[in-house]
Order: C-alpha cells, then sequence, then structure tokens
C-alpha cells in the first residue's frame, strides 16, 4: 500500500510541474524568481525582431553617413588621422553597436526601445556585458545567407532564440504596458437581482472573476456572439440560484443577467461583510452611523 | 477576501510601486537613498505575494498580468549587476583574461597547431619554391610586396595582410596623405579595423561546430606563411622581419588565442560532456567570450605596434630584432603568469553562474 502510494505521487507531481512550465504552444516564458514566484515573459517573435532591427539598420547607417561628413572635414587639416578614426568608428559600429546598446542600456538597442523589445537573460535577470558581447559576435555566424541561420534557429527553438541567444543564454520580450484594469462601466448602472427571488446558492469567487473578466473584454466580441455565451453560463447560473424573476432576462439579455449576478454577490457579500464587522465592534448597521 | 475589496486594499501599494520603479529606472538604483531600497525590497516582496494570490485564487487574467509585469519590472532592477567600472576592466585584464585563458590552454595549443602549423609549412615551400606563391596570393598583391620590402620603399603605406582585402587598401591609397604621424594614424585606424574584425569573425563562427573557426585558421596560416616566404626569397628577408617581429608577438598569438575561444564553442556542441549541448554552450561560451575579449584588446595593442613602432625606418633593424624578442616575452609572461597571485579570487562570471567557476576550477585541477 505504502509502496504504491508513494509511487504515485512521484510520478504525479513532476508531471504537473511539467506541463505547468512548460507551455507546448505560445509566446510565454515562465520565470521563477526568489522569492518563488513565477513570473510570466511575453517573448517577441522573428516579425517584431526584424522590424526593431531595420530600424537599427538605418541609424547604423546615419551614423556612418554621419560620421563620414565629419571624416571629410577633419580631413582638410589630417587626412590620415581623420581616415584612420573612421575606421575605428565604423569597427566600433559593426561589432560593437548592439554590445554597447544592450550591455549598457538594459538590454534595449534604439530600435528594440521603438519596438518595446527588451533583451534579458533566460532566467529572467537582466542582460550583462558578456552575455551582450557574446550575443552579438555570435550574430555574425547568425547573419551569414541574410539571418538565414538565425531565422532557422529562431524557428526551431521554444523560445525563438537565435544562435547567439542560445549561446549567450538570453531571450528577446515583448515588454507590455503597465495598465490597472478598471472595473467595468456597465457595473454601475445594473441593479443587483432582487434577494426574493434567488434561492440560496452562492455563486464560486472564481466563477464571479470569469463574470468580471468577460464583461471587461467584450467589446471584442460581436454582440451576437457575446450573447450566444453569455447565455450559457446565464442559464446554468439561473438554474441552480432558483431564479424566479422574469426568465427574458435570461434569455434576452443574459449579459446584463450575468453582471446582475456579479453585483448582487460580488458587492454584496462586502457590504454584508461591512455590517457585520460594525455589527461586531458595536457601531450598528451604516444605516444607523449614516443617520449620525 | 473578495476580489474588489483586495484590489482597493492593495491598490495603493501597487501605486507605490510603480512610483519607485518610474524613480528608479530614470537613476541607478545603487544611487537612490538607503530608505527608498529597502522600501523598495518590501514592496517587491507585497507585490510578488499579491501576485502568487491573484492567481492562485484565479481572479482574472488582466489583474494578473498587471502584476505580472510589475514584478518583473522590479525583479529586473533589483536583481541587476552592478555598474561596470574601469577597476573591473583592470580586474579582468590582470587577472580574470589570463586565468581563463590558462583553465582553457588546450584549446589555444589546438588553435595553435592548426595556424602556426600551415603557417610554417607555406612558408618553407615557397621561400624553396617562390613560383608557388602565385597560387596562393594575387598577382598584383605580389608587386605591391616587392615595392614596399624593396631598397629604396618605405614600409608605410602597406602590410602584409592589408592585402586581403584590396578595395579598403585601394581607398587608403587614393586619399591625398599627410606627413608621416598622420599616415601612421590612418594605418592604426585601419589594422584595428581589420584585424579585430578577423579575430572576432575567427571565434565567432565557432559556433558552427568550429567549421568556420577552423577554416579562418588554416586559411590565414596559410596565407601569411606564403607571403613571409614569398618576401624572403625576394631578399627582402631582414626588412621584412624587422618588421614583423614587435607585433607578430601580440597579432599572431591574439589570433590563435582568439581561435582557441572559437573552438571551445565549437567543441561545447561536439562534446558536452555531463551537461545538455546548450547547456554547455552556454557556460563555456560564457568563458569563451572573455577569452576572445582578451584577444581583441591584444590585437589593439598589436594595432599600435603595428602602425607606430614596426615601419618607422630610423629605428636600426637591430634593435627592432631586440625590442620585437622583448615583447614575445612579454606576451608569453603575461599569458603564462599574471593573475597567478591568489590576492583576488576568480569571480563568477555574470549572474548565476557559478558553475562555470567551478568548471575552471574542474580544469585546472585535472591540467595540475
Amino acid at each position: 500500500m505504502t509502496f504504491t502510494a508513494t509511487s504515485e505521487t512521484a510520478t504525479d507531481v513532476p508531471q504537473r510541474v511539467d506541463s505547468f512550465r512548460h507551455n507546448v504552444l505560445g509566446l510565454e516564458m515562465q520565470v521563477e524568481t526568489p522569492e518563488n514566484v513565477i513570473l510570466t515573459y511575453q517573448l517577441a517573435g522573428p516579425a517584431q525582431r526584424y522590424v526593431a532591427y531595420m530600424i537599427d539598420l538605418v541609424i547604423r547607417v546615419l551614423m556612418v553617413l554621419g560620421m563620414m561628413i565629419i571624416t571629410r572635414m577633419l580631413g582638410i587639416v589630417l587626412p590620415g588621422t581623420a581616415f584612420g578614426m573612421f575606421l575605428v568608428f565604423s569597427f566600433l559600429n559593426t561589432w560593437g553597436y548592439y554590445t554597447i546598446s544592450e550591455g549598457f542600456f538594459k538590454g534595449q538597442s534604439i530600435g528594440k526601445h521603438f519596438c518595446g523589445l527588451r533583451v534579458i537573460r533566460d532566467e529572467g535577470y537582466p542582460i550583462t556585458f558578456w552575455p551582450a558581447l557574446l550575443r552579438n559576435l555570435v550574430r555574425s555566424a547568425d547573419a551569414i545567407v541574410f539571418y538565414g541561420i538565425g531565422i532557422t534557429s529562431m524557428l526551431l527553438t521554444r523560445r525563438f532564440q537565435r544562435l547567439g541567444d542560445l549561446v549567450a543564454g538570453t531571450v528577446v520580450i515583448q515588454e507590455r504596458s503597465l495598465t490597472l484594469p478598471r472595473k467595468p462601466v456597465i457595473l454601475d448602472k445594473i441593479q443587483p437581482l432582487n434577494k426574493n427571488e434567488i434561492g440560496s446558492f452562492l455563486p464560486r469567487d472564481e466563477v464571479l472573476s470569469l463574470i468580471d473578466e468577460f464583461i471587461g473584454r467584450r467589446h471584442v466580441l460581436t454582440y451576437d456572439r457575446g450573447h450566444a455565451l453569455a447565455a450559457i453560463l446565464a442559464n446554468s447560473l439561473a438554474e441552480r440560484l432558483n431564479y424566479s424573476g422574469d426568465p427574458k432576462k435570461v434569455t434576452h439579455y443574459p449579459m446584463a443577467f450575468l453582471a446582475a449576478v456579479y453585483k448582487t454577490f460580488s458587492f454584496a457579500k462586502e457590504e454584508e461583510e461591512q455590517e457585520a464587522v460594525n455589527a461586531y465592534h458595536g457601531l450598528g448597521s451604516p444605516a444607523e452611523v449614516n443617520r449620525e | 477576501m473578495n476580489k474588489h475589496k483586495f484590489i482597493q486594499e492593495r491598490r495603493p501599494h501597487w501605486k507605490r510601486f510603480e512610483a519607485l520603479l518610474e524613480n528608479a529606472s530614470r537613476k541607478s538604483i545603487s544611487k537612490l537613498p538607503t530608505k527608498e531600497i529597502s522600501n523598495y525590497s518590501q514592496l517587491l516582496r507585497e507585490v510578488s505575494h499579491d501576485l502568487a494570490t491573484i492567481r492562485s485564487r484565479g481572479w482574472g487574467q488582466d489583474l494578473i498580468s498587471y502584476l505580472n509585469d510589475l514584478v518583473a519590472r522590479g525583479h529586473n532592477l533589483f536583481y541587476s549587476a552592478p555598474p561596470a567600472n574601469l577597476a573591473g576592466v583592470y580586474h579582468y585584464l590582470a587577472f580574470e583574461f589570463p586565468r581563463l585563458f590558462r583553465a582553457n590552454m588546450g584549446y589555444f595549443l589546438t588553435a595553435c597547431l592548426l595556424f602556426f602549423l600551415p603557417l610554417g609549412i607555406s612558408w618553407c615551400v615557397v621561400q624553396n619554391n617562390p613560383s608557388l606563391a602565385s597560387r596562393v596570393i594575387p598577382a598584383e598583391m605580389m608587386s605591391q610586396f616587392d615595392q614596399m620590402y624593396g631598397e629604396d620603399s618605405s614600409l608605410s603605406t602597406e602590410s602584409e595582410e592589408s592585402a586581403e582585402e584590396g578595395q579598403e587598401s585601394d581607398e587608403s591609397e587614393e586619399l591625398p596623405l599627410g606627413n608621416y604621424g598622420d599616415q601612421r594614424a590612418l594605418m592604426a585606424g585601419f589594422y584595428i579595423n581589420h584585424n579585430v574584425g578577423i579575430a572576432l569573425k575567427c571565434f565567432a563562427l565557432g559556433i558552427l561546430l568550429g567549421i568556420g573557426t577552423v577554416y579562418t585558421l588554416l586559411f590565414n596560416g596559410i596565407y601569411l606563411g606564403a607571403v613571409s616566404g614569398y618576401i624572403i626569397s625576394q631578399g627582402n628577408g631582414d626588412r621584412f622581419l624587422s618588421f614583423v617581429i614587435s607585433h607578430g608577438s601580440f597579432e599572431l598569438t591574439a589570433i590563435a588565442v582568439a581561435g582557441g575561444a572559437g573552438l571551445m564553442l565549437g567543441n561545447a556542441l561536439i562534446h558536452p560532456g555531463q551537461r545538455t549541448r546548450f547547456q554547455s554552450l552556454q557556460v563555456r561560451g560564457l568563458e569563451a567570450v572573455q577569452i576572445a575579449g582578451g584577444a581583441a584588446v591584444m590585437l589593439v595593442i598589436a594595432a599600435f605596434i603595428e602602425a607606430f613602432w614596426s615601419p618607422s625606418d630610423d629605428i636600426p633593424s637591430s634593435v627592432k630584432y631586440i625590442v620585437g624578442s622583448g615583447l614575445w616575452l612579454i606576451v608569453f609572461i603575461y599569458l603564462g603568469f599574471a593573475g597567478l597571485q591568489s590576492n583576488s579570487q576568480l569571480k563568477p562570471v555574470g549572474n548565476k553562474r557559478q558553475d562555470s567557476a567551478a568548471e575552471t576550477d574542474l580544469n585546472r585541477e585535472r591540467q595540475a
């Protein structure tokens, strides 16, 4: 008995961890931080990186052209020195542009900055000088046949890594903008369900937050499709709740019904809790407090 | 606890953390006041905890992704590397590079074999049989060498390696050249651009299972050997040897060093040992690039010697031979003995790369 039990847990647990960490398809990379929290990063695909590369290419060409003009002007006085400096500059431009920009400016070249991309280590740490140098020296191997080798490598690896990324242990991620999701506006206009029309069933938290999310993102769907999807949940919820109000509310306006359910339980619960807390502290109900 | 209440309660903290992040991203985190840093570290852990809470309760993807990005940014900033400084550069050149080099001596010796052996063979063959030189060296280059190292000319305009890229040397000839020092500055720029580029490419192509590196080493070895043999067979031996001996110390060694680093990359893929191929590539790649970086620095030094010292006509050949031998000795001592003193321990390479340092130690033990 004990033997089978241990063997079960031994096989079960790692599998679950595995399926959690390695999404077979998808643009997400997961990293565990020292705080034992799993972070997800969104990986940047070849197309985005190509755009960033083109921007960088234009900038590099412009830099060389600018340096040429300076060289010509300096060349009036010291032609040799000026041209020597130009050669050193073009060397730095060829071999150092990415290393310097990624190594010293938090993993972003100018093109990557415009495209919202960033190079990080695959453990989630910021990139440092040596990995930046390594990944950009190996760029010259990736660049063979118009980046044919690099693109092939990107398509064959799970994290879209070219050879330089593989050897330096880096990935390119897409940065998202920080916006705290707002409470959907629709909720302000919706009345909670009448307490007399529903039974004692309490939807679980997950169901409520599913409704919340669905309402928050309803603009993504067409009107018909959104209602069709909402109807599935609305019908089964109405059944569980023993909803005895107007059945048209469920069938004709399932989304509004969901919002009403959400409002009833999400906010009512909060008020009830507050009431209970107040009662415990001997403050009485909030209505009394208001009266005072 | 309910989602809305949770958000209401935690929201001010998130906003504060956001503001801190904004503040810290503008200047370096190490310059923030102590109080703010401890505040930051506290908040990072709090927000991490919030993220875990929300994820376990399934409170919505958009909230998760908001907090995820908040933590990710905080994490990135919090665990960033200390800023680089000049002391770090010195430490690298004085200790880390020669140590890493010695720890991976085998690759360097292999690269030497691949570079100096063909060089010697093609040198001997061409010197004894100059007509063969035309098979390796383009005809116009050969006549250039005759002029350059001939009795009356000065050594200043060209060198043997610039021959490899005809276009660039043509450009430099077209320019109206100024006085002697000015020409030298031009050549210094040229050598840096050209030679360091070759060495870095030689290293980087090692990732293709080492094939690119082997090819570059063999090709350059044969080519340089043929050039040397040809020039000496034309009776310009003294001028040529006194020219190359000084910068050759840094230059030829550095090419072999860079080649060795390239072979490390290739070998990491071919013989990964106990690791997976990708792991072994990452661990050894980080060492290899530091060796290649040292080779690049050596080539920059060589470029200045080659441009300013080697071609000067005022210095008698005997002095050049003495100085040149001294430089060879310096290179030997530097690579062989620098960083042996134990006052400064080898730092782990990069972030969280303890194991690479461990491997270095292991290699060293194996050699001892």
